[in-house]
């Protein structure tokens, strides 16, 4: 079972490294299947993992394996070890799962690009990167991890490397998420000076003693990466702007990699921020308000990847909600079901991408039903899922998820009501996108642009991964149906307690007004962008904040950016400039000027020479002499 | 009467000796200045005798007196003894330094062994006979300083190879 | 026998290290300065010979002797410096032999 685990780790950066060793020794394709069977290889023994896993008893369900000591500092041990317990496992069923799917649909979808192999090598790479994140059985390689998923994600974010929006949003997402690890590294650091360790175990047993201010910090250090890295307000703003990596890269950071790890890291720590109920209120908070802000946002984004995108960081609000209010299975679950129904968006918006050369915005889009049936299909399901209407797989989780919240007090309650409209919002976003760009007579640019994807091989790949998730997204969220059957949160009770359990009557409510407002959302969208019944109700000032994003990036720019930059103006031209460069050439031309007077000395007379010899003998043995007298 | 004997010895081969000094310095022709040479080199080797080095003394009159000086007076004789006023070179204050540098030096170790006399410098070692005789100096060269015995070797072979190569007008044509 | 202690002999020494390095400095004329050179490494010869009789101990001598090897080299190759330079028709001047000026 360790084994298995081992095997499911480094495989895809054994991949990584073959096409990054090979280079041009193989064919693009080659570096493609390569990196594909290096994840089906990590999810096949991801399941090997889980079966012997479910064979023991529950509370044997632990295992730590290290390899050897990976670093020692003073008394601090750590180890490079892999934790495998039920969370761990159900963290690589979903990220080897849903990314073998994505890089398999890459296989289609870059087929043709010049530098298919870095973009293979990247990925495989990044499904490392995110199986390091959630197998660590150590906060160190966790941040370890949390720091290679960044470094993948700028990688791949800028991987036309030759658009400067792309450089640009790398970077934005690279410096987002380096702000999240600092803040991380820090609470590390305040527990390894309380605790003297970083291992699970160890950490979880001594956090009762720390207590006080220093549990706050660590807990909001921590909550400081998670929030970086699922991007959530108010770190959130890199997240559309990584939009200009491929399609299959949006869809890997946002189902299956990166984004879910903030979720991840608010369950795996959940014994620690229990300790600081505060910052779990927070994080719930925060939750909420960016699945509210993203949901409006999202509504006037004209770019059909960033409603997307939108829509993520709204559905991690959910998440984070659901972890905050401490409802972990719950959390987890929407994760999951996330990663599904996200993928496929993600992957079905590509596939309209692709066949309409390249082209992004909606509003130039139109009547793609006729042309692109099954796409359109595919669309339909992840859009239903994710607005959560039954009995596809949004549904069971996320209402789920919101249940749980009623029965966290007041505070609960708050949050139930915005996760409530939230639902609405979702679904008004997801159908308004759907008839825009499917509804209607196809517009003059798709009958100019479209071309059809034919049967060769690079578009069979990316039908068959869409139809499978297609079909996840149908049926994934059966494996549990609160308070039916609820496999899910039995498997991860020994990890992850939840600490509030919905009522029946709690369920039932939750579930009939959830579904309602979707369809309200779904008929509103109907009503407006297919039947045009009424105009798109125009409120210019509004429509503008959100078509900046609520201002975010101004502010940022702001605060941060143009200080910045007015200090580094300011410093360079009144300190670097008359000071250090002004110094080094000051002390370039004294050198110069002392070593032509120095020349002078060497008189190339052999006699000159010698007298120097002489007289410095003479000069040596005087002083000999006077410190002997 | 041995004690006067002594004395007067070493204040003749002494005088020789610094006057002969003086004389390779001052003479204009390397000529003369290489026969002054000798004579320095045959009244140090006097003194060796006064100070029990019969082996020295012997090798300084043959080896140096006899073979070294020889080859000098051969490149001498080759290079042609031209001639130079003495005194008369290069700037007027490098010859004042350099005379007041060799007064310093001098003045120093004049005050050294005059500050040290009167303390260990009085008390001569007992010596054998056999001090100072080749058998001796065999002895010790061969037992305790067989190394440098070895690397002097060396270094006389070195220097052989380096005067041939330097003499010789084929390699530098070659060069 | 009770001649001159060592101190007259290492004063004696020194005066003709001073004369021999005076000429070193002095003299433009390579051969004369090799000359000169020679009675600064006999002087000090002199100083090793007259603590080897003052101390009682060989040492001084073989000193003395290892002395005199290495100023035959220096003669030898000192020499065929001055021979190559002849050769070359470069005038026997160490004043003009100034390539190493700064």
């Amino acid at each position: 079972m360790i084994t298995s685990a081992w095997i499911c780790l480094l495989s895809p950066l054994g991949a990584s490294a073959l096409i990054t060793l090979a280079g041009t020794r193989i064919s693009r394709r080659a570096a493609g299947y390569l990196a594909t069977l290096s994840v089906l290889v990590s999810f096949v023994v991801a399941l090997i993992t889980f079966f012997r896993l479910v064979d023991q008893p529950a509370e044997e369900r632990s295992h730590v394996s290290t390899l050897w000591t990976w670093l020692t500092a003073g008394d601090l041990d750590v180890g490079l070890s892999i934790l495998v317990d039920p969370l761990s496992v159900f963290m690589m069923l979903v990220v080897s799962g849903v990314g073998f799917l994505i890089v398999a649909y890459s296989i289609g979808y870059m087929d043709g690009d010049d530098e298919e192999r870095r973009y293979f090598a990247y990925m495989a790479l990044f499904v490392f990167s995110m199986l390091l994140l959630v197998q660590s059985g150590d906060l160190l390689i966790l941040l370890a991890g949390w720091g290679l998923v960044g470094l993948c994600s700028y990688l791949l974010i800028g991987y036309h490397q030759e658009r400067p929006q792309a450089i640009a949003a790398a970077k934005k997402a690279f410096i987002m998420n380096a702000l999240g690890d600092a803040t991380m590294a820090l609470a590390l650091f305040l527990l390894i000076q309380r605790l003297g360790t970083l291992e699970y175990g160890a950490v979880f047993e001594g956090i009762d003693g720390v207590g006080g201010w220093a549990i706050t910090l660590v807990a909001l250090g921590l909550l400081g990466g998670a929030v970086a890295k699922s991007a959530q307000i108010p770190l959130h703003t890199w997240l559309p702007d990584a939009m200009e990596g491929p399609t299959p890269v949006s869809a890997l950071i946002h189902a299956a990699t990166m984004v879910t790890a903030g979720v991840y890291m608010l369950v795996r720590l959940s014994p620690i921020f229990e300790q600081a109920p505060r910052i779990q209120d927070l994080a719930a908070g925060l939750g909420a308000i960016t699945l509210l802000v993203a949901g409006v946002v999202a509504l006037v984004q004209t770019d059909i990847k960033r409603v997307i995108a939108y829509s993520t960081m709204s559905q991690i609000g959910y998440m984070f909600l659901g972890a905050g209010l401490t409802t972990y299975p719950n959390a987890m679950f929407h994760l999951m079901t996330h990663a599904f129904f996200k993928a496929l968006l993600f992957l079905g918006a590509g596939i309209v991408i692709h066949s309409l050369v390249a082209e992004q915005d909606i509003r130039r889009m139109g009547g793609l039903a006729r042309v692109l049936p099954k796409t359109y299909t595919a669309m339909i399901v992840g859009a239903l899922a994710l607005a959560g209407i039954p009995p596809l797989s949004g549904f069971f989780s996320k209402d789920a998820l919101l249940a749980a919240a009623l029965d966290a007090g007041a505070y609960g309650v708050l949050l139930w009501v915005v996760g409530l409209i939230g639902t609405f919002l979702t679904a008004l976003y997801a159908f308004r996108m759907i008839f825009i760009v499917f509804g209607g007579d196809p517009s003059p640019f798709v009958r100019e642009h479209l071309h059809r994807p034919g049967h060769t091989i690079p578009a069979l790949w990316m039908a068959w991964t869409v139809g499978a998730l297609t079909v996840l997204s149908l049926i994934g969220g059966w494996i549990q149906f609160s308070p039916f059957w609820h496999p899910l949160t039995d498997f991860l009770e020994p990890v992850a307690v939840p600490g509030i359990e919905p009522s029946g009557v709690e369920e039932v409510v939750t579930s009939v007004l959830a579904v309602a407002l979707g369809i309200a959302g779904i008929a509103v969208a109907w009503w407006i962008y297919s039947a045009r019944r009424a105009e798109v109700p125009r409120w210019e000032l509004g429509q503008r904040v959100l078509e900046h994003k609520l201002y975010f990036d101004e502010l940022y720019d702001a605060v941060f950016y143009r200080p910045a930059v007015w200090l580094a103006t300011a410093t360079s031209r009144f300190v670097e400039g008359p000071l250090i460069a002004g110094s080094i050439r000051e002390l370039t031309e004294g050198t110069r000027l002392l070593a032509t007077r120095l020349s002078d000395v060497q008189t190339g007379l052999l006699r000159t020479y010698a007298l120097a010899l002489g007289g410095g003998a003479a000069i040596l043995t005087l002083v000999f002499l006077v410190v002997r007298a | 009467m041995g004690n006067v004997l002594v004395w007067a010895v070493w204040v003749v081969a002494a005088i020789a000796c610094l006057g002969s000094g003086i004389a390779v310095i001052s003479f204009s022709n390397p000529f003369f200045s290489a026969l002054a040479l000798i004579g320095n080199l045959a009244s140090l080797a006097v003194l060796y005798l006064l100070l029990a080095a019969e082996f020295v003394a012997a090798a300084q009159v043959l080896v140096y007196a006899g073979a070294v000086m020889v080859m000098f007076l051969f490149v001498i004789a080759y290079v042609g003894g031209r001639a130079e006023h003495a005194f008369e070179s290069g700037p007027s204050w490098q010859a004042l330094a350099a005379a007041v540098a060799a007064g310093v030096i001098l003045v120093d170790v004049v005050i050294a062994i005059g500050l040290t006399t009167g303390g260990r410098l009085e008390d001569e070692a007992d010596i054998g006979v056999v001090f100072g005789s080749p058998a001796d100096v065999g002895e010790v060269f061969l037992t305790n300083h067989l190394l440098a015995f070895e690397i002097t070797s060396i270094v006389l072979l070195v220097a052989a190879v380096g005067g041939v190569i330097l003499g010789s007008e084929r390699t530098r044509k070659r060069a | 026998m009770n001649g001159p202690d060592v101190s007259w002999y290492l004063t004696l020494s020194s005066f003709l290290f001073a004369v021999g390095a005076l000429g070193v400095l002095i003299r433009r004329n390579p051969l004369i300065v090799l000359l000169s050179l020679e009675i600064m490494l006999n002087s000090a010869n002199l100083a090793l010979i007259g603590f080897a009789r003052h101390l009682g101990d060989t040492g001084g001598q073989i000193f003395a002797l290892a002395v005199m090897a290495v100023a035959a080299s220096e003669v030898v190759v000192g020499l065929g410096l001055v021979v190559a330079l002849n050769r070359s028709r470069v005038p026997l001047d160490v004043d003009r032999l100034s390539t190493l000026r700064g």
